[in-house]
């Protein structure tokens, strides 16, 4: 497991180091002038140079990125120039919001698909497998921008159930808190649950059809027991590494929810750093995504690697 | 003799589109007797045994005039019941080696789960026998056995563990489905001793599936020979040899390969292939491949099972009308 361990933080380091080498490169490369940006085009050629200066825009781009590199280790990642605020502080402030809403999210949609997929596996062809594949396609179908809205002027416009648009933090009130983030969370479920009841139901329909099921019925196991013992072991593996993938994509990809909602998350950080040319904040945003990212998916490898044990022994070679 | 301990009468499978797989499989297996069923892939030999063990599939229909088990009437109990029994009183050996064991189960925390289940100790005791049971089939390193995934054993291991799981409960009958498929033909030789050799020590009845007809020969009791979903032919081992009556008997035992043969000469084959379709009906199903096949044979037939040597064909030993 240790093993497994340190050869996936050593490949998770390497991508952090190219995703930050790409970042920087892209950012730097793309039209404009961050000087120009800054100061606006009345600004004389004297002040547009001192500025570069003090950027650092003249030295060359090893010790451009270098720098920057050094800064990011150190917890400088840079500051804002459209907020006036250092970026971390900027993607700190904002991480509470995007972070509660994918695990809120991914706490309704787990359970959930687990629940109805593997029902579904169980009364296959049932009108209840029927029903929930028929959801699934709705659920996978629907865009939710326009999930969102409609969500929106039913649940919180007329019927009031939930506030409409912004962010209560948990320091005012864990239920309020709850409350303002619940119909964000419950489209962004909505989403999840298509691809992840259908994982489940055919990951569960598979082991159904494994011999190991005739090993357990003729060593005289009860069909509940096999299901419990055998079949339910193999079928939550697959999912495992979906769902880590999803809340991976959850922490950058909540543009859209955000931006409907007006909940100040990494994801409307984004779009405003996208849309004003923050360049360093960009960049920041864009590694922190690729750190979590990374992170959520060693989380996910190792506990693949805890759930299956032929993994272990791929990679780890002995095993006892 | 004591009364059997696997009593089939009748057994008929069908399909969802109403075709016969198996037709009227009648038969039975003593108290300590190792009964051999032989026939070409598809002739039912699998079918049967499955049924036997209620490991049929969903949209497949059974039917039996008689199925009873240590003298209890599988047919009449509910599906709880009859795992029970069958988990108790059978011990089944598959073909397939490789997903019969949970590949994500340590072999020691799978092994038990029948004993346990069946009430016969707690888990600790179950472990215990299944140490013995594994040094029992030729298992030097039980322990280390024991705490191996299925994944990190060889094919002949998984089936000794096969076979030690399937005696966790001490059944009374042992039904063995092509166990040697699939391993190399020394391990072959030796699984297929080891389980002669349990026959002989534990008494344990056996009905073992196969078609390797010198093999059955040598160590069951008696044969049955399998063809399109019938039973074609039923007697001891020494009698099927020595006296076959059925044209397709013969033609099984004249293809068995010979070291002593010409090895210029082409092997002999039986020409033609099993009839899939149609398998109910009872004139007789080997007619268009048969040799000695006479207008009489195309008509409905009836066969006695009562006699000890059973023959569904109207000729005789050597081809004479009887």
């Amino acid at each position: 497991m240790i093993k497994i361990f340190g050869k996936r933080l050593i490949s998770a380091l390497a991508v952090l180091l190219v995703v930050s080498l790409i970042t920087f490169f892209v950012l730097k490369w793309i039209p404009g002038d961050p000087a120009q940006l800054i100061l606006g085009t009345e600004a004389s050629q004297e002040s547009l140079e001192a500025l570069r200066e003090s950027m650092g825009l003249n030295l060359p781009w090893t010790t451009q990125y270098w720098n920057w590199l050094v800064n990011l280790f150190h917890g400088d990642w840079g500051s804002s120039y459209i907020y006036g605020e250092s970026v971390r502080t900027l993607i700190l402030q904002r991480l509470p919001v995007t972070f509660s809403v994918t695990i809120f999210s991914m706490v309704i949609a787990v359970p959930l698909s687990a629940l109805i997929g593997i029902l579904a596996a169980l009364f296959k062809d049932s009108p209840f497998d029927v029903l929930s594949r028929s959801l699934m396609q709705l659920g996978t179908a629907i865009p939710s921008f326009w999930l969102g809205m409609i969500f929106m002027i039913v649940f919180a416009a007329q019927l009031k159930w939930f506030p409409v648009t912004g962010y209560t933090p948990p320091s005012e009130g864990f239920f309020a808190f709850l409350h303002s983030i619940a119909l964000p969370s419950i489209i962004l479920a909505i989403g999840e649950m298509g691809v992840l009841i259908r994982l489940f139901r055919s990951s569960m329909l598979s082991a159904l059809q494994q011999d190991f099921m005739q090993s357990a019925q003729v060593k005289g196991l009860p069909r509940a027991m096999a299901i419990v013992k055998y079949a339910l072991r193999s079928a939550i593996i697959a999912p495992i590494t979906v769902i880590g993938n999803q809340t991976a994509k959850l922490f950058g990809g909540t543009v859209i929810i955000e931006t409907i909602f007006a909940l100040p998350g990494i994801g409307r950080l984004l779009l405003t750093s996208v849309e004003q040319r923050d360049i360093e904040l960009l960049q920041g945003i864009v590694l922190f995504i690729t750190f979590m990212v990374v992170f959520i998916n060693l989380i996910t490898d190792l506990l693949v690697a805890a759930a299956n044990p032929l993994i272990r022994m791929e990679t780890g070679g002995k095993e006892s | 003799m004591s009364a059997p301990v696997l009593q089939l009468q009748g057994c008929t499978v069908t399909d969802a589109r109403d075709n016969v797989l198996i037709h009227d499989v009648s038969l039975s297996v003593g108290a300590h007797e190792c009964v051999g069923i032989i026939g070409e892939s598809g002739s039912g030999k699998t079918m049967t045994a499955r049924a036997i063990l209620g490991l049929l599939s969903k949209d497949l229909k059974l039917s039996a005039r008689q199925m009873s088990l240590c003298s209890q009437d599988l047919l009449t109990m509910n599906e709880k019941q009859k795992r029970a029994v069958i988990g108790q009183e059978i011990g089944f050996v598959p073909q397939n080696t490789v997903a019969y064991l949970h590949p994500l189960i340590r072999i020691r925390n799978q092994i038990a789960d029948g004993f346990v289940q069946a009430g016969r100790g707690t888990r600790q005791q179950g472990q215990a026998k299944a140490e013995q049971l594994l040094a029992s089939v030729g298992i030097r390193d039980p322990k280390r056995v024991m705490n191996s995934y299925p994944g990190q054993l060889s094919g002949g291991m998984r089936q000794r563990v096969n076979i030690a799981m399937a005696l966790m409960c001490d059944p009374q009958l042992i039904i063995a489905d092509e166990p040697t498929t699939a391993l190399d033909c020394i391990v072959q030789q030796q699984v297929t001793e080891l389980f002669f050799q349990l026959h002989q020590q534990r008494n344990t009845a056996i009905l073992m599936i196969s078609h390797n007809l010198t093999m059955l020969k040598k160590y069951c009791d008696r044969i049955i020979v399998m063809y399109a979903g019938q039973i074609v032919e039923a007697a001891s081992a020494q009698e099927i040899f020595d006296h076959p009556h059925h044209p397709y008997t013969r033609a099984l035992i004249s293809v068995i390969p010979r070291l002593d043969q010409d090895p210029n000469v082409p092997l002999t084959e039986i020409p033609g292939y099993v009839p899939e379709k149609n398998r109910g009906r009872t004139s007789c199903l080997f007619a268009d491949r048969c040799a000695h096949c006479q207008p009489q044979c195309r008509q409905p037939l009836q066969f006695s099972d009562a006699l000890p040597h059973f023959s569904r064909c109207i000729l005789q030993e050597g081809g004479m009308a009887g």
